[in-house]
Formats: C-alpha cells, sequence, structure tokens
C-alpha cells in the first residue's frame, strides 16, 4: 500500500464519520421537533385520554340511533298492493335504494370527470414543472407555484367557494376536486419525468425538434407507465373525494348523506353509508387490478 | 463549408473549448481526437447548437450558426444529424418511429403532435434502416435491440434528416470490436457515397488514421493539431494523449485491428459481409 492510497482511506474515513454525525444530529433534531409538535396539537385539540374514553360510549349510542329494526320473519317481504312497504324488512329500509344508485352513479361519474381533466392538467403542467425540461426558468417557476395553489386548498373549501359562485350541484364538485387533482397529480408527474432520461429528449432535439416536440417523443413513451398507474390511484381517491363533496351542495352522494344525517339521523344514514363504503371498495378493488394488469403488461412488453 | 472562427465555450472557470478556429470543407471524414476532458464533445455540440457558444464565430456558408434562433436553429440541427455514444434512441418507441422522428423538422405541426406519418415518411425510414441492415427489427422496440443494432438505427435517424453534415460522438465507445467495425464503415460509405461530412469525436488513435481523411487533436480545449494521418508521428500522438497514451493506443489493438489487420479476426467479418 501506498502512502498516498492509505491517505485516501482515512480522508474517506474522516469524511464518513463527519457525514454520520452530522446526519445523526439531524435525526435528533428531527425527532425532537416532532415530539414538540405533537405535544402542542394535543394541548391546542384538547385532545386528553379521558375525552376518548367519554366519546367513545357516545359513538355506540350513535350507532343505536342509525341502527335498521331489521325483523327476520319479513326481511324479504316486498311491497304490499297498497304500494307500501312492510316495517322490518330490507325493501322498508332501503326505500330510496334507486335514489341512492342514481346519486352513486353521479358520484362516480363525477370521479372520473374530475380526473379525466385533473389528469389533463397535470400532464401538461408536468413538462415545464420538472426542472430538466422547463424550457425557461420563469415557467418553471410559475407552473410549481400554480401546482403548490392547486393542491394547498383543500377540495372542500373549493367546492364550498365554487358551490357559492356557480350554484349548487355537481359542476362544483367536478371543478374542485379536478383542481386538486392538478395539482396532487402534476406534482407526482414532474417527479416521474425529473427521473426519465435526457438522452432520448437529446436525441430528439438533435433531429431540430421542438421542445414540445422533444416532450412528445422523447418524454411520453417513458413516462406512460407511470403517469396512469398514479392517475389510477388518484381516480381511487377522488371516488372517495366525491363522495364527500356533497355535504357542503356539490353534488354526488353526500349531499344525500348530509341530507339524511341533518333531517333524520334514522337507519336511512346506515344505508346510505353501506353503498358508499361498497362503492369505495369495489373500485378500490376494480383500479387496482387495472394498475396491475397495466404494469404488469409493460414488464412482459 | 463550414468554418469556426475563434470558438470558445466556458463552463464557469473550465475553458472546455479555447479559441478554435478550423475549416471543415464539404465531403471531408474528420476525425477528432484527444483525452479525456479535452473538449471533444464540447466541441461537437457547439456544431450543431445542443451548446452555445461563449465566444466566436461558427459559419456555414454566410450563416452565423452560433446566432440562429427558434425555426432557424432547428432547421440548422436537421441539416447537421448527430450520433451519441448512448445512442440516444428513445427506448420504448419502436425502431420505425425512432428513424421517422428524423423527419420532425420537415413535417407540419398538427402530424408532428397526433404522430401521423405518410407512405412516403415510412417509406424513407425503411430505406435508411435498410441500408443499415436493419429493416428486419422495423416494428421492434428500440429497447430490445443491442447495442451494436442500436447504433445503426440512430444513423438511420441522421439519415432520415438527410443532413449535410454527421458529427458523431464517440459512436463506438460502447461497442465490441465487430458493431464498432459495422458502424465506423457505414459512416465511412455515407461520407463516400452521400458526399456529406463527417465529423467523428475517436477515443482511440488507430480507427481514426484507418478512417478519416483528416484528423483534429484537443488538449485542453484547444486544437494542437490538425493534419493527415500520415502527418500524424507517433510522438504527436503521445503528446496529444498525455498520460492517457497508452491506453488510446491498447484500446487501438482491440477496437480497430479488424480494419488494420485482415488476418487477426477476419472470420467473424467475411461470415457477416
Ligand atoms: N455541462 C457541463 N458543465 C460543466 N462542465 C462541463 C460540462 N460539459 C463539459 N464540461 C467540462 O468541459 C471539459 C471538456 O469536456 P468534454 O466533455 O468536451 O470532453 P471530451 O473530450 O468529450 O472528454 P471524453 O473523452 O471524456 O468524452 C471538461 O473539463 C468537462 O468537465
Ligand atoms: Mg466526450
Amino acid at each position: 500500500m501506498s502512502d498516498t492510497s492509505t491517505n485516501a482511506v482515512h480522508i474517506f474515513e474522516r469524511h464518513r464519520a463527519e457525514m454520520r454525525a452530522s446526519k445523526r444530529a439531524m435525526n435528533i433534531l428531527a425527532l425532537v421537533i416532532f415530539l414538540i409538535c405533537l405535544a402542542l396539537s394535543m394541548w391546542i385539540s384538547n385532545f386528553t385520554p379521558e375525552r376518548l374514553a367519554n366519546g367513545v360510549p357516545r359513538i355506540f349510542e350513535y350507532f343505536q340511533t342509525i341502527l335498521p329494526g331489521l325483523q327476520w320473519d319479513v326481511l324479504f317481504e316486498g311491497r304490499n298492493e297498497a304500494g307500501r312497504a312492510t316495517p322490518g324488512s330490507l325493501t322498508y329500509w332501503y326505500t330510496d335504494f334507486w335514489t341512492y344508485m342514481s346519486l352513486i352513479w353521479e358520484t362516480i361519474l363525477m370521479a372520473i370527470t374530475a380526473s379525466l381533466l385533473g389528469a389533463f392538467g397535470a400532464f401538461v403542467l408536468s413538462f415545464p414543472a420538472a426542472h430538466n425540461f422547463a424550457p425557461a426558468r420563469w415557467l418553471h417557476w410559475v407552473s410549481r407555484r400554480f401546482l403548490e395553489i392547486c393542491r394547498g386548498i383543500p377540495e372542500i373549501l373549493l367546492a364550498l367557494i365554487l358551490v357559492f359562485m356557480i350554484g349548487i350541484g355537481p359542476l362544483a364538485g367536478v371543478m374542485a376536486i379536478a383542481i386538486h387533482t392538478v395539482g396532487a397529480l402534476g406534482k407526482l408527474f414532474a417527479e416521474v419525468n425529473e427521473n426519465a432520461s435526457s438522452r432520448p429528449v437529446e436525441g430528439i432535439a438533435a433531429t431540430g425538434g421542438t421542445w414540445v416536440q422533444q416532450m412528445l417523443y422523447g418524454v411520453v413513451p417513458q413516462v406512460t407507465p407511470n403517469f396512469t398507474s398514479y392517475a389510477l390511484l388518484r381516480f381511487e381517491i377522488n371516488v372517495r373525494a366525491s363522495s364527500i363533496i356533497g355535504f357542503v351542495g356539490a353534488g354526488g352522494i353526500g349531499q344525500e348523506l348530509n341530507r339524511v344525517i341533518s333531517f333524520y339521523s334514522d337507519d336511512r344514514v346506515l344505508a346510505v353509508l353501506i353503498l358508499v363504503v361498497l362503492t369505495v371498495t369495489v373500485i378500490d378493488l376494480i383500479s387496482e387490478r387495472l394498475r396491475l394488469g397495466f404494469i404488469g403488461r409493460e414488464n412482459f412488453a | 463549408m463550414l468554418k469556426l472562427d475563434q470558438l470558445t465555450r466556458r463552463f464557469k472557470d473550465t475553458v472546455a473549448v479555447s479559441d478554435v478556429t478550423l475549416d471543415f470543407p464539404d465531403g471531408q471524414m474528420v476525425g477528432v481526437i484527444g483525452r479525456s476532458g479535452a473538449g471533444k464533445s464540447t466541441l461537437l455540440r457547439l456544431l450543431n447548437r445542443l451548446l452555445d457558444p461563449s465566444e466566436g464565430q461558427i459559419l456555414f456558408g454566410d450563416n452565423d450558426i452560433a446566432r440562429l434562433k427558434g425555426r432557424e436553429l432547428r432547421a440548422w440541427r436537421s441539416d447537421c444529424a448527430m450520433i451519441f455514444q448512448q445512442f440516444n434512441l428513445v427506448g420504448r418507441l419502436d425502431v420505425l418511429t425512432n428513424v421517422m422522428t428524423g423527419r420532425l423538422f420537415e413535417m407540419p405541426g398538427w402530424r408532428a403532435m397526433a404522430q401521423v406519418f405518410t407512405a412516403e415518411e415510412r417509406a424513407l425510414a425503411i430505406q435508411a434502416l435498410d441500408r443499415l441492415g436493419m429493416a428486419h427489427t422495423a416494428l421492434q422496440r428500440a429497447e430490445t435491440l443491442s447495442g451494436g443494432q442500436q447504433q445503426r438505427v440512430a444513423i438511420a435517424r441522421a439519415l432520415a434528416q438527410r443532413p449535410r453534415i454527421l458529427l458523431a460522438d464517440e459512436p463506438i465507445a460502447s461497442l465490441d470490436p465487430l458493431n464498432a467495425k459495422i458502424v465506423m464503415d457505414s459512416l465511412r460509405s455515407i461520407n463516400r457515397e452521400d458526399g456529406i461530412t463527417v465529423v467523428c469525436n475517436l477515443h482511440t488513435l488507430d480507427t481514426a488514421r484507418d478512417y478519416c481523411d483528416r484528423i483534429i487533436g484537443m488538449q485542453a480545449g484547444r486544437v494542437v493539431f490538425d493534419g493527415t494521418p500520415a502527418q500524424l508521428t507517433a510522438g504527436m500522438a503521445r503528446e496529444i494523449y498525455g498520460a492517457e497514451a497508452e491506453e488510446a493506443f491498447n484500446e487501438s489493438a482491440t477496437s480497430t485491428s479488424l480494419a488494420s489487420d485482415p488476418d487477426a479476426a477476419a472470420a467473424p467479418v467475411r461470415a457477416s459481409a
């Protein structure tokens, strides 16, 4: 071993020790900050074990009021000649079944429309928002800030504002979710772009391609599988969001849920809740299948 | 004729290309040699303006290439095709589409956006591929090809541009000797048959000697040699390569013995020819 090479090892080891020490310091600092934040938030929200203990029984009380009074002997009884359902039957519990279904359909359509619109906006903005492909510094800055604003405002708040502006109904909900989707997906898409190889892009640039062509031919083929996967994931999230957003009058099943909770607070609440949970679960399963199928196809193509 | 006049490019405090004045007459095959970091890649990238010069002029006819912008700049790049060490194909697109991207500059914007290619464009691309013996891979994804095959597709893309000048940045540095020979032979035939000026960065001396009409030696951004292969003495070469001399000479034994010494490795070449 020559002097210079042992020296190199020595310098490296010192460097490594310094890095580890500073990393450890960072970790401890992060832990302390986390603990402080936790304590603060518990103090502000008055979160104490007693309060939780007092609250739990009340949850059960509420559940009792929304449980349907189903009776086994008449459970499957249909409507009688007068068109009335027997109390205690499923038909009685789900009197408004078809109203719920059409609202759930509306909710799914809202989620699809919002996801498509949002994914399109995110797609367009993700190229200037990726620092390696941005055609100009200012455009990069503007698109980044725009995406931050879009995802910074909670959907429900956006929906409130939009309901106020364009009126009650699904349009406000779709717009609110779409705007949030642009922000959330746009950031993810931009990160995917930042990991894309610049070599094909350079190849297209060298043929005399415009910036748009460089993105379209050089980047898009590389990132499509990831974009699709993220967009489907976002669609799952948006189904959930669009079933909640109706609480502020922005359409979908949430509006009905809000109505039954505030006006009746009886077994109809559970009826709607069950449908919402079922819908979300089914959509999750389908979308997961799609995503896995898609990724699988990519790997074996 | 392409003329460089006191061309300089700086990166912060390194001067990658320093005060280079050169003429490239039409139809020449030029090899640029020099050790790692000498500024070869930077020089080539300046020529098709993938990099902007810090100072100096690039003249093609009466045009100052260094000042081109927008559509004119893209027109120049389309005239001045480039192939890269790492091929720079779009791996997930098929070979044919990769070659047809060589036509992007000439295509109307909406067709380029919609990725609609005409029968002529397809025909041109297939002919270019066929010339490099790659037509049978046209519908395969580019990433499924071997390195040598990808480089041939990249050359076909360059041909599809119908360029006047072909720049090649270490086109054989990631290839095995046999593929290196195929690629260099194609570059030579493009130069001889189509009269296209070829400027090629090469890491190994013997390849440059075997294929080029003229060799330019660079050192620390400056041109320190410009002449025919015969004029490049061993002493001169040693000076250009400096500490890397041994490596450059040794590597050359593997990468060009096929071309320079017909007996040494003739069998695979004849088999494929
Ligand atoms: N984008 C860049 N940013 C900063 N410095 C750069 C950049 N590109 C090149 N350089 C520097 O410019 C000098 C010349 O680099 P260049 O890539 O042209 O050399 P080269 O002759 O092609 O070397 P090699 O044979 O290793 O490819 C080097 O010192 C390099 O570090
Ligand atoms: Mg280089």
